[in-house]
């Protein structure tokens, strides 16, 4: 007789990435129900928003994403300056493009530690933090700040790059490239986590589909869908870069595409270094004091490809000076609320940590 | 009696002493590995005295006598174990012995984390006790090899044949020392064989509800427990020590392999882990012990 005990996976658990609750009902080794509990991280943002003019959300929004919070900053922007029409000037494109890749890597790195902290490969995140870390330097230089950095503002970026940054960035690109190798051998070569992760987590397209998912678990499943690719912002459509696809549809083939996205990333940086043109950084969306900002009535859902997958905005205006109601579309939010609840049963327990971490769980995203 | 006393007092202190210090060696080594700075290495004693000032939470008559069974248990099979020229029990420290005294300890700590009755605890001492059964079978199999060349099972007398024989097992029988090493992994909880400790998993399994006091003891039960399995494979198979010294180099040299090897490996699943350890080291300790009985034979 079979007798089904009740797990709970988080708020605190070295398994759960943030402050999330995933209660798991297991048979044996297995889970057979599984339900995300969240609401532990929730801050009220979307309400949060409606009460700050437009100028004062630029600091509270990158606080819904830790890893990348500049996905923020870009939607933010890219949707005010749908509903004002303005033109950004040509080199924001594309300091904006190497804000946005740097952050791709950094959220890459700590998402291939989490593989490791989820299998007890504890060198792996230890490395890539690390290594993270001299990313968070460029950012500290390049915006002043290493996390939250409030750089991509509405009409451009806040201020122009700084002196001899090109060549710090080339210079963290040859760094990152060498270790690269490195991280290889120690993760996707393992034997240990190949046989852990192959076959773990299989995610059909039509299920990704059906639910919403996107980013590196739908190219999993062999569809090159990539926002850069299929609907280009800022430059995307000026630099040469591939999507890397897999037809497996599983852990191993979803956590491997993020490290090769993480060598498109860095070619993509390249390029970037070579093409930025000179000139102006940012041009003003509305006269008179940055406070008193007023965007003109209308909806817009501006969305960009995030490391984790479509990451968007719905912004709807009243034309005042505040929003008047900001929707988030968090990436994770299909397969954090509904892939827990449907994907997840089936899975064993000493593999639920590493299906949220290559399902690329963030609890921000869906208490935001 | 009184030097027997002394001695049996004597090994406890160094056995504590000795191991808490590499375990905070051993840290500082990992955190190198990370490319971090790690703790100072006199951390653990740090973490052990401090929880024992603390308050600690019981669940119950079984979850308390379980912490001093497994401590209890621990340190009697401690007093078994030669140190080089530190013998508390000449002549009785049989392998089997110290086998049977060790699961005492072990069978107190599961009591009392199961006592506590949180489902993670219970999975950890289940995967426990799965685990055993793989890494133990290879094990026992390689033991017999040993013992049927030296013609005893005393931990001691092992020792001093190696010695007086002028070559260590390691290297007549490196085939067996290769299967004692893996399943010495699997006793120490060492990565990949870390199935019941698994904090992404089970938060830690059978530890998940110790703290204050509790925490400390078996903190100091896990340190006594560390110095017997690896004080075993140092006498049964590097020869154990003519001297104290020699014994805790030989020590340090086998407890630093296993901290290595295990910072560069992630965790198997507890059915991979008993799957390995019925293949290989099976296989292997197979191999040895045919290569004793037939080639090797009966040592004169």
């Amino acid at each position: 007789m079979s007798k089904e005990v009740k797990l709970f996976i988080g708020p605190n658990h070295p398994g759960m990435h943030g402050n999330a609750s995933v209660h798991l009902y297991v048979e044996g080794d297995t889970v057979v129900r599984s339900r995300l509990v969240p609401g532990f991280l929730h801050r009220g943002f979307e309400k949060l928003m409606e009460r700050r003019t437009w100028m004062q959300n630029l600091a509270l929004i990158p606080r819904i994403c830790v890893p990348e919070p500049d996905i923020n900053e870009m939607v933010y922007a890219m949707a005010i300056e749908a509903l004002t029409k303005v033109e950004v000037p040509e080199r924001a494109h594309w300091i904006r493009m190497l804000i946005l890749e740097l952050a791709r890597i950094a959220s890459h790195l700590m998402a291939l530690g989490g593989i490791g902290g989820s299998t007890g490969l504890y060198t792996m995140p230890n490395w890539t933090l690390a290594d993270r870390d001299l990313i968070l330097d460029i950012f500290e230089k390049i915006t002043g700040a290493r996390i939250y950095h409030m750089y991509i503002v509405p009409g451009g970026v806040r201020k122009d790059l700084p002196e001899g940054i090109k060549a710090d960035i080339l210079k963290l690109v040859d760094y990152i490239e060498g270790r690269s190798e490195e991280f290889e051998n120690l993760l996707l070569k393992n034997r240990i986590i190949r046989t852990r992760t192959k076959g773990l987590g299989v995610l059909t397209r039509e299920d990704a589909l059906k639910l919403g998912i996107s980013g590196v678990a739908l190219r999993a499943t062999g569809l090159p869908n990539d926002l850069r690719k299929i609907a280009p912002y800022a430059r995307y459509d000026h630099v040469q870069f591939e999507v890397p696809t897999a037809t497996e549809g599983d852990a191993f083939a979803r956590f491997t595409l993020k490290y090769y996205e993480m060598g498109q990333s860095l070619r993509i940086l390249r390029q970037i270094v070579e093409k930025i043109p000179d000139g102006p950084v940012n041009i003003r969306i509305s006269e008179g004091s940055a406070l008193r900002w007023k965007v003109p009535a209308g909806s817009v859902y501006a969305h960009v490809e995030s490391s984790r997958g479509e990451y968007g905005y719905f912004v709807v205006s009243d034309g005042s000076e505040r929003p008047y109601r900001i929707n988030v579309r968090g990436a994770s939010f299909p397969q954090g609320l509904y892939g827990i609840e449907k994907l997840l049963p089936g899975t064993r327990i000493e593999d639920v940590a590493l299906w949220l971490a290559t399902m690329d769980f963030c609890p921000p995203e869906i208490d935001r | 009696m009184i030097i027997t006393i002394l001695s049996a007092i004597a090994l406890l202190i160094l056995a504590f002493a000795y191991t808490v210090t590499l375990e905070g060696i051993a840290r500082k080594i990992e955190a190198r590995i990370h490319r971090r700075c790690g703790p100072p290495f006199w951390q653990n004693f740090i973490d052990i005295f401090k929880s024992l000032t603390k308050h600690s939470i019981s669940h119950g008559f079984i979850f308390d006598f379980g912490v001093l069974m497994a401590l209890g248990g621990t340190i009697a099979t401690v007093l078994f174990i030669p140190a080089g020229n530190l013998v508390v029990f000449p002549g009785l420290d049989n392998v089997f012995v110290i086998i049977y005294l060790l699961a005492i300890g072990l069978l107190g700590m599961a009591m009392s984390a199961v006592g506590s009755g949180n489902p993670n605890a219970s999975i950890g001492i289940g995967r426990a006790l799965t685990q055993m059964l793989g890494y133990e079978l290879p094990f026992m199999i390689v033991l017999l090899g040993v013992f049927f060349h030296f013609r005893t099972s005393s931990l001691s007398e092992l020792a001093v044949l190696q010695n007086s024989g002028g070559t260590y097992n390691v290297l007549i029988m490196p085939i067996g020392a290769v299967v004692g090493f893996v399943s010495l992994m699997g006793m120490l909880g060492k990565k990949p064989f870390d199935t019941f400790i698994a904090p992404a998993e089970i938060a830690s399994g059978p530890l998940v509800e110790y703290s204050g006091k509790y925490l400390g003891l078996l903190m100091t039960q896990h340190a006594f427990g560390t110095f017997i399995e690896i004080g075993l494979f140092v006498n049964l198979f590097l020869g154990g020590g003519k001297t104290i010294w020699e014994f805790l180099l030989k020590f340090f040299l086998v407890y630093f392999l296993a901290v290595i090897i295990s910072s560069i490996m992630p965790r198997f699943r507890v059915e991979q882990a008993v799957k390995f350890y019925w293949k290989w080291p099976l296989i292997l300790s197979f191999i040895q012990v045919v290569i004793v009985v037939f080639i090797m034979g009966r040592r004169v």
